[in-house]
């Protein structure tokens, strides 16, 4: 019995897994049910947006960077478009930056809502799951009527934004928080700060620890979960949010005690939710009147980029965490030399991958749920198709070819006989 | 700290950084430090930072094919337990025919991810990395293509013909 063999058993956990909500790979060595090591593996999800924003002007990509993710399609153009600003030194006007903010908070509720539910979902009580995600139509309804979509509702542009907040849309979002204070966020506390059940399921499971959270740059309410007072809305002085009186939310001021684990960082997303819903109460009184972008035109937008030269930074808090786009111009052309983005679930995941090292393999869906991982918004930047060792690139012709004996196999009475079309990418030839 | 004291302490330190501060015409401005290093001293200088401010966090490599050069910048928050911040841009470059910098992820930890990213998309290379795996391209990716260079290196019309593009249907008739 003193010779006991030690054995460790690697698991994957994704690409494709009941966990997880979006491709990702999880190499995970266990010694019996302990961690003792996991591996990340990343780009099951490419589209190669980094290459295709070498070959698109300002304004495509400002629709471009819409589209890296649905949930957080605001956030993305909201920082492309406040790093071009940056760079060619554009003035917004105050009330199209009082709009950001109210959008932003929308979303933000929206965000949390579904994360709330997702966690609910991964430790097996999906009551909460539908709950919250009919609490969420409401916010979606607000959302689809002033930006005319439920998710990419295209609300910035470049020095400002595309639509107007008017007073019917005013009474819409006033009687959304009504609702949303009256009758779900009771509810919604009852669930994640008092109920016996999941605490007990999700206190000191996924534990972050503040050392960890610094040194491996946890962002966004992963990090303030485990007490980093770190939020870009704050620390950055971005746009009116001083003005509204923006402060990072810790779990502190809810429970009284910071632990870093998956309680804390939900304890985080209840709180934003207060907050959000008072920033944009207050952003709809200050709000001033007058115009809502600095260019009537787009085409006016990109003569005066074209000629812009510099570089320049966008950082905004997304609901996930901080965020980063940076855009260097190339004078004298409508693309610019460089653009690259930074998402804050790429960090959040080394974070949480580290945390996990002496955790329970049990713990690993609702940990990886609580960061709330966007891989969408990771995963952004592969290019080619290549099977193993031969350089194979899949034509139009080969995947059409595949696609219609797919289809055959599977309904051999479809008669239309679709042709490859090919056609130009920004100036290459396809 | 403000930026300008910032900027004073690293210029005194190391002479030949060129260092500068910028700020945007926002209707609500904002400072960024700015600075330029050889990649000699561009070790250093990260491992002076992180004394500066032990708690510093690393955000992002942004890393660039600039013709006959590659061009990484670092950005780093210092300070953020203070509104503002201190936002700061660290610029490093090496010729591409030695496309090599030395590795920061041993001073910063959540550096490893980025180091890796611009290694199989741009093929400029980090000296010491402890994990020189490929990060999101998949391990057969063929060699000594990277996607994000701008000379032949990178991916070609070639490769990209006819690669995913819808197809019209047939009109019956």
């Amino acid at each position: 019995m003193e010779n006991r063999v030690e054995y460790w058993v690697k698991i994957p956990i994704g690409p494709i897994h009941p966990a997880l909500e979006e491709p990702e790979k999880f190499i995970i060595t266990l010694d019996g049910e302990r961690i003792v090591n996991v591996d990340v593996k990343l780009g099951y999800n490419l589209r190669g947006l980094e290459w295709v924003g070498m070959r698109r002007n300002y304004i495509q990509i400002l629709y471009l960077a819409e589209r890296i993710c649905g949930i957080c399609s605001f956030s993305h153009n909201h920082t492309y478009a406040r790093a071009v600003e940056e760079m060619a030194g554009i003035e917004v006007p105050e009330r199209a930056e009082y709009i950001r903010a109210i959008i932003g908070e929308l979303e933000r509720i929206h965000s949390h809502l579904l994360n709330l539910g997702v966690a609910g979902h991964a430790i097996g009580y999906d009551t909460v799951l539908h709950l919250s995600w009919l609490a969420r139509e409401r916010v979606m309804d607000v959302l689809e009527a002033i930006g005319g979509n439920r998710v990419n509702y295209s609300i910035n542009t470049i020095g400002g934004v595309r639509r107007d907040i008017g007073e019917k849309h005013k009474r819409m979002i006033l009687d959304m928080i009504k609702y949303y204070r009256e009758e779900v966020m009771p509810k919604i506390e009852e669930i994640f700060l008092y109920d016996p059940t999941v605490e007990a399921r999700l206190r000191d499971a996924g534990v972050i620890p503040k050392r960890i959270a610094i040194e491996y740059s946890a962002q966004g309410p992963t990090a303030r979960g485990s007490g980093v007072e770190k939020d870009v809305r704050y620390n950055e002085h971005l746009g009116v949010y001083p003005d509204l009186g923006i402060k990072p939310i810790t779990p502190k001021e809810f429970t009284g005690i910071i632990k870093g684990d998956v309680f804390d960082r939900m304890v985080v997303r209840v709180g934003e939710l207060w907050q959000s819903m008072e920033l944009i109460e207050r952003a709809l009184d200050q709000m001033p009147e007058g115009k809502i972008k600095a260019f009537p035109k787009d085409n006016v937008a990109l003569v005066r980029l074209k000629k812009a030269e510099g570089e320049g930074i966008g950082r905004y808090e997304a609901p996930r965490g901080e965020l980063v786009h940076y855009v260097m111009a190339n004078p004298g052309s409508e693309i610019p030399e460089r653009w690259k983005m930074r998402e804050p679930t790429f960090p959040n995941l080394f974070a949480v991958a580290r945390a996990l090292v002496g955790e329970q393999l049990a713990d690993v869906p609702v940990a990886i749920a609580s960061i709330d991982p966007c891989l969408s918004c990771t995963d952004r930047v592969a290019v080619i198709d290549s099977k193993t060792g031969k350089k194979k690139i899949l034509t139009e012709k080969d995947l059409l070819k595949a696609s219609i004996e797919k289809t055959r196999e599977i309904n051999p009475n479809i008669k239309a006989k679709p042709e490859p079309i090919g056609g130009t990418c920004g100036g290459v030839r396809l | 700290m403000t930026p300008e004291e910032f900027l004073d302490i690293i210029v005194k330190k190391f002479p030949g950084v060129e260092g500068e501060i910028r700020e945007n015409k926002l209707p609500h401005p904002r400072k960024r430090v700015w600075i330029n290093v050889d990649r000699e001293e561009f070790k250093e200088i990260m491992k002076f930072i992180k004394e500066i401010d032990p708690k510093a966090q690393f955000s992002i490599i942004i890393a660039r094919d600039g013709g006959d050069y590659l061009e990484a910048k670092y950005h780093l928050e210092l300070f953020y337990d203070h509104a503002p911040s201190i936002s700061l841009i660290v610029g490093t470059k090496c010729p591409k025919d030695d496309p090599k910098l030395p590795t920061v992820a041993d001073v910063f930890l959540s550096a490893l991810p980025y180091e890796r990213e611009v290694q199989e998309f741009l093929g400029l290379f980090f000296e010491g990395i402890p994990d020189p795996r490929k990060l999101f391209l998949p391990e057969d990716f063929p060699e000594g293509v990277y996607p994000l260079r701008k000379d032949e290196k990178g991916i070609s019309s070639a490769m990209i013909k006819n690669a995913g593009h819808p197809y019209k249907m047939k009109k019956e008739g």
